[in-house]
């Protein structure tokens, strides 16, 4: 491939001749691909034509990714800054059996370009100005919490923030190097790095094992006094979320960003067009692809922001792990008033596999909340991460929320 | 003329000692007034803490125009709110009683937390501010397993009530007691009338065979005298404080409640044909001494109580209109009895289903005798009905004081 003279020139039109990048009347265009560690990379991009970007740090784009078989949408958080408007980048990690983001990583190279929509999603500390912040994030999780700091690096450089980022080993951890730099150059940034366990490739001199509220103290004693900003897969956010709840913090200065890829960040308007295989191809995908997802992107179906308690929607297996009980060509899905039967991927909720077999379930947060979906399940198994839409009773007595369970196995239910 | 003017000139002018004009009893305009002056005022008993036993349960009531719900948080406490949703005005609660993780409209779904906070509305505009529409709450408090809601902006104080009531119940343990049956029944007569027949026992030899078999007619126990002249009455009292159960006649200087306990007939010591318990389990643990009697408890204007050893009859007074009020019964026994084990339903309620029955019918002739053109205000009874007199007060005095305090000022009788 032949680079473009104007990407190697690197010519930017002026701000003044331009308008912002609008999600849904211009393309992308690959800048460049940047190695972050062995399985994550970095895609920068500009508008096509020129042009530049106008969002808040920590805000995310949806990507169109025309893989072979049909297109995919992925959405994923920017890693870039707004205060350098001519680009913006997302920083993807590639997790075995994910389609869209390999095909990212084999296929795309400068002077490519894609459909985008966005950017959106509220996740971001311009929404929630505070003195003090604390930025704590796990694996890809970081990408948010590195947009919104370089964005702070830039136009604040005095800002208070302690930036805690946990990785498996020190060779996961991302963008440690910038860390270091704006350490030094931020006064009042508090660096805490963490990884679960050494390697023997990397000196490592950070703490190790996995957050809890004795290695937060001793990285940020001052934490209640901060706005916290979370993201990470579910399980990290949960521990978190517990750990802080039960340390007596006020959760409304908690936001978190979900990150673990609920399958209905499929739920874009042109997945009603899929095919009921697609539809399992890409839910599936869902499960085992690392991104950072919110909840914004579902066309506000769940609310902006949950403070305390996000619309959690993790897929019982992390890391494309199947659960026990899925043979591979999906759970059976039984609604036994409608007398239909229908399969569904592992990870699709039991909401999104009645929708598709046109089985009508009322709904209204999707997020655990409301209580509206609530549903009598007569067979099988479900993990269900709710968000205190129902009681232990109602579970007790075989109530799930169609919304927030997904099947383990075969499934009944009584709709 | 206006009607407050009508009211206050009716209850300057009544003759005291005599049942109240025609207007009192029928009149929706007077009934208006009894809501704003009475019923959006007062403290108003609406149930037990034992309907609301876990966090999420809850149970709603209509007092006037107000649709109210009592629920128990996710902390523990009992709160109030009015069952109206900050959207559309929905109600939110639709059902007598439940339980639910939320409070979810069923309407648009706009879901509440168990503290009124608005948690989710759907498809708002972004910078839709959820913290300016949480369920407005009504005033509420719980006392010894008994709650109590007030309409009012300003509430009166409930502490003196708490004060007095508290010592009388709390050994009851009402607060875990469950509830074993509950009716109600409208009866079709101005909720004053249901009151006036209920402080008196001059119809009780007359219409209550069953009731009077255990309950004492003697005027000194119903009414509000004190007792203090009686010698069986005293030595009861003396008897049951010596071994720590506070018995005493004590009414608050308002004369809107007194707790009292008064012995029954013999050795009864339920209200059952025989005498005998209805429920092998006693109430409360707390409570072994024998024949205490019943623990009697007025509140105007919502609730007449009677506790005894092996359980609790407990009543609530909601009107509905001029001319027709609701009567709700809860029988409350020991949370572990089982029924058919420990009790049987039918002993349990029959006394208190057929009382109940017998003064709805009392109430509703009363009702339709005072509709008369011909009907005009007559005497009570001074040995029988000094009760009902008290009531009388109580009612006359409160509407009066509030009449004349022209605005709205909220202050409470007492
Ligand atoms: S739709 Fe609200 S809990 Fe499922
Ligand atoms: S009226 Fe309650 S949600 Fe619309
Ligand atoms: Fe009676």
């Amino acid at each position: 491939m032949t680079v473009k003279p104007d990407l190697a020139a690197g010519l930017a039109l002026p701000f003044a001749s331009t308008a912002p990048w609008k999600g849904s009347s211009a393309r992308l265009e690959v800048i460049a691909v940047i190695d972050e560690t062995a399985d994550v990379k970095t895609f920068v991009f500009r508008p096509e034509g020129g042009g530049w970007f106008s969002y808040k740090p920590g805000q995310f784009v949806t990507l169109e990714l025309p893989v072979p078989g049909g297109p995919v949408w992925r959405t994923y958080t920017l890693s870039s800054t707004p205060t350098r408007p001519f680009s913006a980048s997302v920083t993807v990690k590639a997790q075995a059996g994910s389609i869209g983001t390999r095909w990212m990583f084999d296929t795309l190279v400068p002077g490519m370009t894609l459909t985008a929509s966005g950017p959106a999603g509220h996740f971001s500390h311009w929404n929630h100005l505070a003195e003090r912040y604390l930025f704590l994030s796990a694996g890809s999780g970081i990408t948010p919490m590195m947009s919104m700091l370089r964005a702070m690096a830039d136009t604040a450089p005095a800002s208070d923030v302690a930036f805690l980022t946990c990785g498996r080993t020190p060779g996961d951890l991302l963008f440690r190097d910038e860390l270091e730099m704006l350490a030094r150059q931020m006064p009042n940034l508090t660096l805490g790095l963490m990884v679960e366990r050494k390697s023997a490739a990397d000196r490592w001199h950070g703490l190790t094992g996995r957050i809890d509220m004795a290695r937060l103290k001793f990285l940020v004693r001052d934490y209640r006094q901060r706005e916290i900003f979370c993201c990470g897969p579910e399980p990290f956010m949960a521990g978190v979320r517990l750990m802080l709840e039960d340390a007596g913090f006020d959760m409304r200065h908690y936001h978190e960003e979900s990150f673990g890829a609920p399958s209905k960040a499929q739920t874009q308007p042109q997945t009603k067009v899929q095919t009921q295989s697609q539809a399992q191809a890409t839910s599936a995908e869902a499960t085992s692809e690392a991104k950072t997802v919110t909840d914004d992107a579902t066309a506000g179906r769940v609310p902006s922001q949950v403070q305390g308690a996000a619309p959690t929607a993790a897929p019982p297996a992390q890391d494309g792990t199947a659960p026990a009980g899925y043979a591979g060509d999906g759970m059976q899905l039984q609604f036994s008033r409608s007398d239909v039967t229908t399969t569904c991927a592992p990870g699709t909720t039991l909401l999104e596999a009645a929708r598709a077999a046109a089985v009508r379930i009322p709904a209204a947060c999707e997020a655990g909340m409301c209580g509206t979906c609530k549903v009598k399940k007569t067979a099988g198994d479900v993990a269900m991460e709710h968000n205190g839409g129902i009681t232990d009773e109602e579970i007790g007595d075989g109530y799930v929320l169609a919304c927030c369970a997904r099947p383990l196995g075969p499934v009944t239910l009584e709709v | 003329m206006d009607v407050r003017n009508d009211m206050l000139k009716r209850v300057k002018n009544r003759r005291e000692g005599y049942s109240l004009d025609q207007a009192f009893y029928t009149d929706p305009e007077y009934f208006r007034l009894d809501l704003d002056l009475i019923w959006y005022r007062d403290w108003l008993f609406v149930g037990h803490d034992c309907e609301v036993a876990r966090a999420g349960s809850f149970f709603t009531v209509q007092v006037g125009d107000y649709p109210v719900v009592i629920l128990r948080d996710s902390d523990g406490q009992i709160r109030a709110f009015h069952n109206s949703c900050r959207h559309r005005g929905s109600r939110v609660c639709t059902e007598h009683r439940g339980s639910s993780a939320r409070l979810v409209c069923p309407y648009h779904q706009w879901t509440y937390d168990l503290d009124g906070s608005l948690l989710y509305a759907r498809q708002m505009a972004e910078d839709f501010d959820k913290s300016q529409f949480s369920l407005k709450p009504v005033a509420c408090e719980s006392v010894a397993g008994y709650i109590f809601i007030c309409l009012a902006e300003k509430p009166a104080e409930f502490a003196p009530f708490a004060q007095l009531m508290q010592p009388y119940f709390a050994p009851h343990r009402l607060t875990e007691a469950k509830v074993a049956f509950e009716s109600t029944i409208i009866e079709k007569g101005n909720w004053k009338l249901v009151w006036e027949n209920n402080r008196e026992c001059y119809h009780c030899a007359g219409n209550h065979p069953e009731l009077c078999k255990t309950y004492p007619e003697a005027p000194t126990v119903t009414g509000v005298a004190g007792g203090d002249e009686d010698p069986d009455l005293t030595e009861h009292w003396t008897r049951l404080e010596a071994g720590g159960l506070p018995s005493r006649f004590r009414m608050h200087e308002s004369g809107q409640f007194r707790a009292c306990r008064t012995p029954l007939i013999g050795d009864a010591v339920s209200y059952t044909i025989s005498g005998r318990p209805a429920v092998q389990e006693r109430l409360s643990a707390e409570v072994s001494q024998e024949r205490i009697g019943a623990l009697l408890l007025f509140h105007y204007p919502t609730t007449w109580n009677h506790v005894l050893g092996d359980h609790a009859v407990t009543f609530r007074v909601l009107p509905i209109s001029a001319t027709e009020t609701a009567v709700t019964t809860k029988w409350l026994v020991n949370k572990d009895a089982v029924e058919g084990v420990d009790y049987d339903l039918d002993t349990l309620t029959h006394v208190w289903m057929q009382t109940n029955d017998q003064d709805r019918r009392i109430v509703e002739e009363n009702a339709f005798g005072i509709k008369s053109p011909a009907y005009e205000p007559g005497p009570y009874s001074e040995l029988h009905e000094g009760g009902v007199m008290q009531f009388v007060d109580w009612y006359c005095r409160s509407v009066e004081t509030r009449l004349t305090e022209g605005g709205k000022s909220l202050r409470s009788v007492a």
